[in-house]
């Protein structure tokens, strides 16, 4: 099975010990880890994801993407307010933050805000990583022991989302272990 | 060494290819130069590597492997193109570079799962 899933946990250490603890499995056998990052709902309720200084384009798309993919976790209506929220993170504006706009539709904000809120409350942070298992049990079981949430959504849903069209979500994910030096 | 090993040190060499990437994308002028025409030899050696690797796989990871080195001389050509380039059309060869290198990767990923999902079978 091809997945998407968040790991929601309380505290940023314990989150990164879970993408630690992914990768682990990964290097075992026992999953496919294609990509990870991480991310974090501040007290005021915006996202913030772990990325590298790199390419302000890229900063842009990052933001969005994984902003919408956390929101695709909760369900269809997730990931346009997920992206609204996640474009604040890049430096420039640009197309695709205007293409988001268009797609947070008033009737289905309130739901939205609801549906994400509830994968990732203020102060919680979240492993989202794309991965193949063949049981979900070697996921669950690990993350349950370091105290995480497991949220999961095939592929194949997700690539079926209105909101992602042409992007594939794992383009926003680091297709290896990264750690900020702030928490090495 | 065992098939599984030589596809997981693959897509290690392809991860570091996309980290190095991400990287010389982050700096400005010369530096981003430099460190591309080193990127351009690291493409060339990960895309032989993976079709070096191609003949002796299932058709599921073949498939898979394929698809990176469509990807992985997409690496190659924007790089090339890059290093031609300037002002709007160098950032638009390494956003291209980026996104095509990014690709790779979870092509290669997709074809350790695969191959995994291959051997795990036959053992089940």
């Amino acid at each position: 099975m091809h997945n998407y899933i968040a790991v929601i946990f309380d505290g940023t250490g314990k989150a990164y010990k879970g993408l630690h603890a992914l990768w682990q499995l990964d290097a075992e056998g026992d999953i496919t880890v294609h990509g990870t990052t991480v991310v974090h709902r501040d007290d005021l309720g915006q996202f913030q994801v772990d990325t590298k200084e790199t390419h302000p384009a890229l900063a842009t798309a990052v933001g969005v993407g994984v902003g919408a993919l956390l929101g695709a976790l909760a369900g269809p209506a997730g990931a346009a307010i997920g992206a609204a929220g996640g474009a604040s993170i890049g430096a420039a504006a640009g197309g695709a933050v205007g293409l988001t706009t268009d797609l947070v539709r008033a009737d289905s904000r309130d739901q939205a805000r609801d549906e994400t809120a509830f994968v990732l409350s203020a102060g919680q942070s979240a492993v989202i990583a794309d991965v193949s298992e063949d049981s979900t049990l070697a996921i669950d079981s690990r993350m349950r022991e370091l105290g995480g949430i497991v949220r999961r959504r095939t592929w194949s849903a997700l690539r079926d989302d209105a909101w992602f069209g042409a992007y594939l979500p794992s383009y926003y994910l680091y297709p290896y272990e990264y750690i900020p030096p702030a928490y090495l | 060494m065992s098939m599984n090993k030589d596809l997981s040190q693959i897509r290690a060499a392809a991860q570091q290819l996309h980290g190095a990437i991400s990287d010389a994308a982050a700096k400005r002028g010369g530096a981003v130069r430099a460190d591309l025409e080193a990127v351009g030899q690291k493409a060339k050696a990960v895309t032989e590597s993976v079709k070096a690797s191609i003949g002796v796989q299932n058709d599921a990871t073949k498939k898979h492997l394929k698809e990176a080195v469509t990807d992985l001389e997409g690496v190659q050509k924007h790089v090339a193109e890059a290093l031609k380039n300037s002002g709007h059309a160098f950032q638009g060869s390494i956003r291209k570079t980026l996104a095509d290198a990014r690709a790779s990767v979870q092509k290669v990923s997709e074809a350790v799962a695969a191959k995994r999902f291959a051997e795990s079978t036959k053992t089940h």
